[in-house]
């Protein structure tokens, strides 16, 4: 064994040594043989032919022997890398070319790995991440239906009898509150956590601690735990924090902990308690985590979760059928909403990425047929042809591997550009991102795999030729399966850009489409002012509307301001009530839902929502006026089709008393409210002035239709909001940003594979350029003879042309088979355009003919210019 | 003169049994097996390099740079300790081989 390692180092240490002992005891070997004929009786020179011819070839011995010395392949492999790299620097233009066409698709993909590793893969920075699930019992069809969630009721039943579980704990995500007395006041996104919180995720405060048992109970629930980063932005770093107060939605909150820095879970910078109880009207879900014990299996969870699920009593009108249990990875209470969009784009670099492959096997194909010579060469020499090919398959490698390292430099911009184009807030776990070893290892995987995937076919077409007919041409080895090989690359490059142009085109036109979606307002020049009151500063809803008197009549006098109003659901803000109601005289149709919005007089004047019949409300119409209501056009068409609305009468309540009419003082146009891909949503305005619940009106958004620029007018905003309270912190935005918002992932996803599309086209027009130009190259001698023989330009243009679009077209035809099935994904992303929408397929498929015929015109013209005497005195 | 190429893994048993008798450089080995085998058995020098690299690698042989007998420099083949153990093991599995094979042949014949 030792003996062994012995030798083998000896032979990869030493190998000049090594090699020249071969060569000595195969000559010795040789001369002995020749001695023993010389003394049989034959001339010295027939003894030394008929030793020669006896021994075979010198070379393949030493090979074989090479081969028994069980180093020899480590001993190629450096042989080949020594060898690959001196060829490579010889032809630096072709390297440049293939490391750049390389770099830019293992950079594209490397960078967007990075993303979706960061945001999909990496574990959840807790300890042993694996064992966290989500707990999930959702109704089935349901609006929320892809919300993870259990029900407060579900949640406590669950926890009695869960064994599958160490701890679990439930919290309210997406809750917000207003931070003041630290700077600026300002509204953050907080959680409300069960006391199990921390201990169920094993994390934690790096200051303080967590929450004890009873905090849970009124009176005791008055403390806070703070996110590290909120403790340094907010108080200084503080380190005397603890004991200390903050004040959110104006309650004193006691500090009792710090979290170390990187945990924000569910991305909060507060957490405090929550009581889990159940009263009569309580229907919340909220998300449930749960640390599985240690060997238990997320699939027993579930089998336990399923069993649950089928003993829980059911609701009125509810059947087992109706609720989805299911353990869900924790991660993707974050990320299960962007996931789809990430795995496109992976899909769609991954195109970008074989286009680019094909091109660099083209360009090592071209240079194969100009090898040929030297491959026979070496081939007659001894070399087997499984050897000539892992020496190309070893330059190929070499070459992928430098297209990779400057990948990584093209992904360490590209990722920081990704990630700006990314809508702001849809991606989580952004701070996740970085390039980490397992990218690099990714990266250095997809460099091995592309060099040998570009790298094989050129090499096996390379090593096929007999060598005696390449030697015996004279190294101007036949062509023609190369050229039906590159022609082959070429058809399936033109046919991967079609896919991925089908694809940005698809999502561009949706995108202009959600654009165009006129939203039943005029966005341009309103700026929007929203305010939460909390409940512990306006404890009654007088209060919260005197404060909005205040607000619109300090507005209304600004300089710039044209109207202003205000709204407490402001349409494509994110929220939706549903509401039923009654109508006076007849039935409401089963199932019509409508918007409940309170309004300010003037808010649909500042909003540019046109007023079709009656009249808007003023500020007579208050608490002490007969109560009344605007309808939209939807609502009136539905419920008095044909008749005047105007004066017809509603109730909100279910069983409305005689004063609890309201009347229809007009009707105006519909708004989307839901998002501009959704319909119209039905709506019923009533005024804020004749509002008494404080729940309708804590959050309300003041609209400003300005006649100035807008950003000078948002100063003067800022202090009118200050001066009526200084401490409610405030969200100014334009409308045409808030919409712009809601499309910004659409946008994004346009974008992307417009970019991905582009790089494609632009590495498929380089592509067929080349095939062309080679093909033409190669064919001076016979364009010659042609022209000589009395064809016109004309002729030579038709042929090459007729070789052009047979190409484009097989392309084309190939390509709008994968895009019908492969546009299939982005089904879900697209508003009001089929996946197989015939103009976008026609459309891209005239982009990229006409981008392939202008690759050929270059190439096209050289040929036609071919002076017959220069062509035929070439050879 | 009828000459028979050597079974697969014969040519290591027949190396190490020309070596038993004394060190012998490559070409004197095939040589030998040439004269004992009158003349039957050849030794292509494609497989006997290899081989003899094979064996030294196992550790059955070892190598060293001696004189020939004509003065030249040439390199010399030994057997080891587990050699001639690894010898005794291949005879008997050949001679064992060699008398089943004979046997079946002659029962066949009879």
């Amino acid at each position: 064994m030792f003996r062994d390692v012995w030798l083998r180092m000896r032979a990869l240490l030493r190998r000049k040594l090594v090699e020249t002992e071969l060569d000595d005891e195969l000559q010795f070997h040789l001369e002995r043989q020749v001695e023993k004929y010389v003394k049989g009786g034959l001339s010295g020179e027939e003894a030394t032919r008929r030793a020669r011819v006896e021994f075979g070839g010198v070379e393949q011995v030493k090979e074989e022997y090479r081969d028994a010395r069980g180093v020899h392949f480590i001993e190629t492999v450096l042989q080949d890398l020594r060898y690959g790299l001196r060829t490579l620097r010889k032809n630096p233009g072709f390297t440049a070319v293939a490391v750049l066409t390389l770099a830019l698709g293992i950079g594209a993909n490397t960078a967007v790995f990075t993303v979706v590793n960061g945001v999909l893969l990496r574990p959840m920075p807790f300890p042993e991440p694996e064992r966290l699930v989500l707990v999930s019992l959702t109704p089935r069809g349901g609006p929320f239906e892809w919300q993870p969630g259990v029900s407060d009721r579900d949640y406590l039943a669950f926890r009695e009898q869960d064994q599958a579980f160490e701890r679990i704990t439930s919290f309210s995500s997406r809750a917000t509150g207003n931070l003041t007395g630290a700077g600026d006041p300002v509204q953050i996104p907080v959680a409300y956590v069960t006391t199990d919180f921390f201990p169920t995720l094993r994390m934690n405060p790096a200051i303080g601690r967590g929450f004890v048992a009873e905090e849970d109970e009124p009176g005791r629930d008055n403390v806070a735990v703070l996110s590290n980063e909120l403790w340094k932005e907010r108080f200084g770093a503080d380190p005397e924090i603890l004991g200390k107060t903050v004040r959110l939605d104006g309650i004193s909150h006691t500090v009792v902990g710090v979290m170390p820095a990187g945990f924000a879970f569910p991305e909060v910078k507060v957490w405090m308690p929550l009581k889990i109880r159940i009263d009569e009207h309580n229907s919340f879900t909220r998300p449930v985590v749960g640390r599985l014990k240690p060997g238990v299996t997320s699939q027993q969870a579930q089998a336990e979760l399923e069993a649950f699920a089928d003993r829980r009593p059911l609701g009125p009108g509810e059947s087992k059928k109706d609720r989805i249990a299911q353990i869900i990875p924790l991660k993707d209470l974050l990320v299960a909403n962007i996931r789809p969009s990430l795995l496109v784009f992976a899909g769609a670099v991954a195109f970008v990425l074989l286009i680019a492959c094909a091109n660099v096997a083209n360009l090592f194909l071209a240079r194969a047929a100009s090898r040929g010579h030297e491959m026979a060469l070496r081939s007659t020499l001894g070399a087997g042809r499984w050897r000539l090919v892992r020496q190309l398959l070893t330059e190929s490698t070499l070459l992928s591997i430098t297209g990779g390292v400057c990948g990584i430099l093209i992904a360490f911009w590209g990722v920081p550009a990704l990630l700006a184009l990314a809508p702001a807030g849809r991606v989580p776990r952004m701070e996740m991102v970085r390039m980490d070893g397992w990218v690099l290892a990714y990266t250095f995987g997809i460099s091995v795999i592309t060099g040998v995937v570009f790298g094989l076919a050129p090499a096996f077409q390379a090593t096929r030729s007999d060598p005696r007919e390449s030697l015996s041409q004279a190294g101007r080895s036949v062509t023609g399966s190369h050229e039906r090989m590159r022609s082959a690359l070429t058809v399936s490059e033109i046919a991967l850009a079609l896919v991925l142009l089908t694809g940005a085109g698809l999502l561009l036109k949706s995108f202009l489409r959600l654009r165009a979606v006129n939203p039943g307002f005029s966005p341009h020049s309103v700026i929007t002012i929203t305010v939460d009151l909390p409940d512990s500063a306006y404890r009654t809803g007088a209060q919260m509307r005197e404060f909005h008197a205040r607000t619109l009549g300090e507005l209304s006098r600004l300089p710039g301001v044209s109207a202003s109003g205000a709204v407490n659901l402001l349409p494509l803000g994110g929220f939706l009530t549903m509401g039923t109601f009654q109508v006076e005289g007849s039935q409401r149709p089963p199932g019509f839902m409508v918007d409940k919005p309170c309004i300010s007089p003037g808010y649909f004047k500042a909003m540019g929502i046109p007023l079709l019949r009656g009249r808007e409300f003023t500020e007579g119409d208050n608490e002490t006026a007969p109560g009344v209501v605007l309808v939209s056009q939807s609502v009136a068409r539905t419920l008095w089709s044909g008749q005047d609305p105007v004066g017809k009468r509603i109730s909100m309540e279910d069983e409305p008393k005689p004063e609890d009419w309201l009347t229809v003082v007009g009707v105006v146009d519909d708004v989307k409210q839901q998002g501009l891909a959704k319909g119209s949503d039905p709506a019923i305005y009533q005024p804020y002035l004749q509002i008494a619940s404080a729940f309708f009106l804590s959050h309300m958004t003041f609209v400003v239709k300005t006649t100035s620029s807008p950003e000078s007018v948002a100063a003067g905003i800022r202090t009118v909001l200050r001066s009526v309270d200084k401490n409610q912190p405030i969200s100014v935005a334009s409308m045409d940003t808030l919409i712009a918002a809601t499309t910004a992932e659409s946008r994004f996803q346009a974008r992307l594979l417009a970019a991905f599309a582009v790089v494609s086209l632009a590495l498929t027009i380089v592509g067929i350029y080349g095939v062309l130009a080679y093909s033409v190259a190669q064919r001076t001698r016979e364009i010659g003879v042609r022209m000589a023989l009395g064809a016109q330009g004309a002729d030579v243009f038709g042929m090459l042309l007729r070789k052009a679009l047979a190409l484009v077209s097989a392309g084309i035809v190939i390509g709008w088979a994968g895009a019908l099935v492969l546009t299939r994904v982005l089904e879900k992303f697209l508003f009001e355009v089929k996946p197989a929408d015939l103009p976008t397929f026609a459309a891209v498929t005239v982009i990229l003919a006409l981008s392939a015929l202008a690759a050929c015109y270059v190439p096209t013209r050289r040929a036609m210019r071919v002076d017959p005497m220069v062509a035929l005195r070439y050879e | 003169m009828p000459r028979i190429d050597l079974p697969q893994g014969t040519l290591d048993l027949l190396i190490l049994r020309t070596l038993a008798l004394e060190p012998q450089h490559g070409w004197a080995i095939s040589e030998r097996i040439q004269q004992i085998s009158s003349d039957v058995l050849r030794v292509q020098q494609g497989s006997l390099y290899p081989a003899l690299h094979r064996l030294e690698r196992r550790g059955w042989i070892k190598a060293r740079w001696g004189t020939s007998e004509n003065n030249r420099r040439a390199k010399y083949y030994e057997l080891t300790k587990t050699g001639r153990k690894q010898l005794e093991v291949e005879k008997d599995a050949w001679d064992k081989l060699t008398a089943a094979v004979a046997q079946v042949l002659g029962a066949a014949q009879g």
